[in-house]
């Protein structure tokens, strides 16, 4: 059984691929931090004045991308957070008052019943 | 002399009294081995500064949302452990007796305690008061096959939380007839 | 599976090293899906999977220069996802009945498997802690023995094997008989 578990374990963790939009965006952009699109050809080559000029701005570009592309990740990743916060606060008062629902139920009941009945409470 | 020696009685017993100051957070231990067994179960920590995150996308406009928002003012803390199981007595007493025996504690007032034997269904609410205010609410209610302790901690109101009946979808609770599949909103 | 993806080799580490982005390129391509799949069924979400593999690569490309070897890129790539992946879920409170991401019941099965018992041991990992998920992880999708795990973790080899042994008796413990589990599965 135990072999036969970790074979089913190794068969149930191959890896998975990611879908090829993301792939697409994930390369784009981790090759945008080095100014240049994907290419097969290599790096091409300028003059030293063209490559500094170019390295400027192709750096704040990528500053730019980057930090645009940060703060955008970081709000969605605040909005997941808060909107998970917002599911678990409702979930729980939900059950708070579920139970606290239950309690008023039973005492209810019991109020109903002639007193001798009444067990205590 | 006299006053000289009831300053110093007061400024031995002031760390202790502070130190003994009642504290609304209970501690709720995992319950990994019940965890195990159980087939739903449910772990919910907020603290502060979730809450205060939560609050920031309930909406107002939205009745569910802005009575959630309601409850959440001046509350720090609610923390809920709950474990369903898929036969009867799958947990013991003893289980919650951990945190039934914090309850004990000095602040904490026994405010309900109910026994029905139809359903077989106890519930225990205790309460925390400073001030004349509410600070702490604990509950533990034990049923068959669940039971469910929830922790609220800081100004809680128990009349707003009971009127959330209805809003959650939480229908209204008749325990001599059997629980409807589907639950219904009541307007 | 210390050995680098087929299709990346030690030249093209360094042309990657050297700035090359086509080079750079076909190293995400080598390598994303195993980063992907730790990420994804350690945080059981591809949302945040796919968010952490990019920062995973981001952060790659920032310290491509210091990469000696692809040995050496493949340690990295686990250490920094697996320990990313902890941390996140460190932060996170979490509600255990949260339903999975459609994308974990993609079924892997080999010849002679049993898709539905699969699925089932995938569920029951994302229940265990995210230190004993990381190990089992990495033990069975990364193929890697203790004593890698440790190094990776950062955490002591008694701790990883102890991970190892509580986790598997969990799983059997709540893995139905192969046989049966075919009829009576529920748990989907």
């Amino acid at each position: 059984m135990s072999e036969d578990l970790e074979s089913q374990l190794r068969a149930a963790l191959t890896p998975v691929a990611p879908r090829d939009e993301f792939t697409q965006r994930l390369i784009a952009r981790v090759t945008a931090d080095k100014g240049t699109e994907p290419s097969a050809r290599g790096i091409r080559r300028r003059s030293p004045r063209a490559t500094a000029w170019w390295l400027s701005a192709s750096m704040a570009a990528s500053l730019l991308i980057a930090v645009g592309v940060q703060h955008y990740r970081q709000e969605r990743r605040e909005a997941e957070r808060g909107l998970e916060a917002r599911r678990e606060v409702i979930e729980a008062l939900r059950m708070t008052s579920q139970k606290l629902n239950l309690a008023y139920e039973v005492i209810k009941n019991q109020s109903s019943l002639p007193a001798e009945d009444k067990p205590g409470v | 002399m006299r006053n000289h020696i009831l300053r110093i009685f007061f400024a031995l017993m002031a760390p202790t009294l502070v130190w003994a100051a009642p504290n609304p957070r209970l501690a709720l231990p995992e319950f990994s081995a019940l965890a195990q067994k159980a087939t739903e179960s449910v772990t919910i920590t907020l603290d502060a500064a979730l809450l205060a995150m939560a609050g920031r996308f309930l909406n107002g406009n939205d009745p569910q949302d802005a009575a959630t928002k309601e409850i959440l003012k001046g509350l720090q803390g609610i923390y809920v452990r709950s474990y369903t199981f898929d036969k009867d007595a799958a947990y013991q007493q003893s289980d919650i007796d951990a945190v039934r025996n914090q309850l004990s504690a000095p602040g904490w007032n026994r405010l309900v305690e109910t026994r029905s034997r139809k359903s077989q269904a106890n519930v225990d609410i205790y309460i925390m008061v400073a001030n004349n205010q509410a600070t702490g609410l604990a509950l533990i209610a034990s049923e068959p096959r669940q039971f469910t302790i929830v922790n609220i901690v800081g100004a809680i109101d128990l009349d707003k939380l009971h009127k959330l009946e209805g809003q959650f979808g939480v229908p209204k609770l008749d325990i001599d007839a059997p629980k409807a599949p589907t639950p219904s909103i009541k307007k | 599976m210390n050995e680098a993806p087929p299709g990346f080799s030690d030249e093209q580490l360094a042309k990657a090293r050297a700035g090359d982005t086509a080079a750079l390129a076909s190293l995400i391509r080598a390598h994303q899906r195993s980063v992907y799949s730790l990420a994804l069924r350690l945080l059981g979400s591809r949302e945040l999977a796919e968010d952490l593999t990019q920062e995973v690569f981001m952060q790659l490309n920032g310290n491509l220069k210091s990469i000696a070897s692809n040995t050496h890129l493949l340690f990295w790539l686990r250490k920094v996802t697996s320990n990313r992946a902890i941390d996140q879920l460190r932060r996170r409170s979490r509600i255990e009945m949260t339903p999975l991401d459609n994308e974990l019941l993609f079924t892997s099965s080999a010849d002679g498997s049993d898709p539905l018992l699969q699925r089932h041991l995938r569920q029951l990992l994302l229940e265990l802690s995210p230190p004993a998920r990381a190990v089992l992880l990495l033990r069975y999708q990364e193929d890697l023995d203790p004593v890698d795990i440790a190094q990776t973790l950062e955490m002591p080899i008694n701790t990883v094997k102890s991970h190892l042994k509580r986790s598997l008796e969990i799983l059997r413990q709540r893995t139905p008989d192969p046989e049966r589990s075919r009829c009576e599965d529920k748990s989907i």
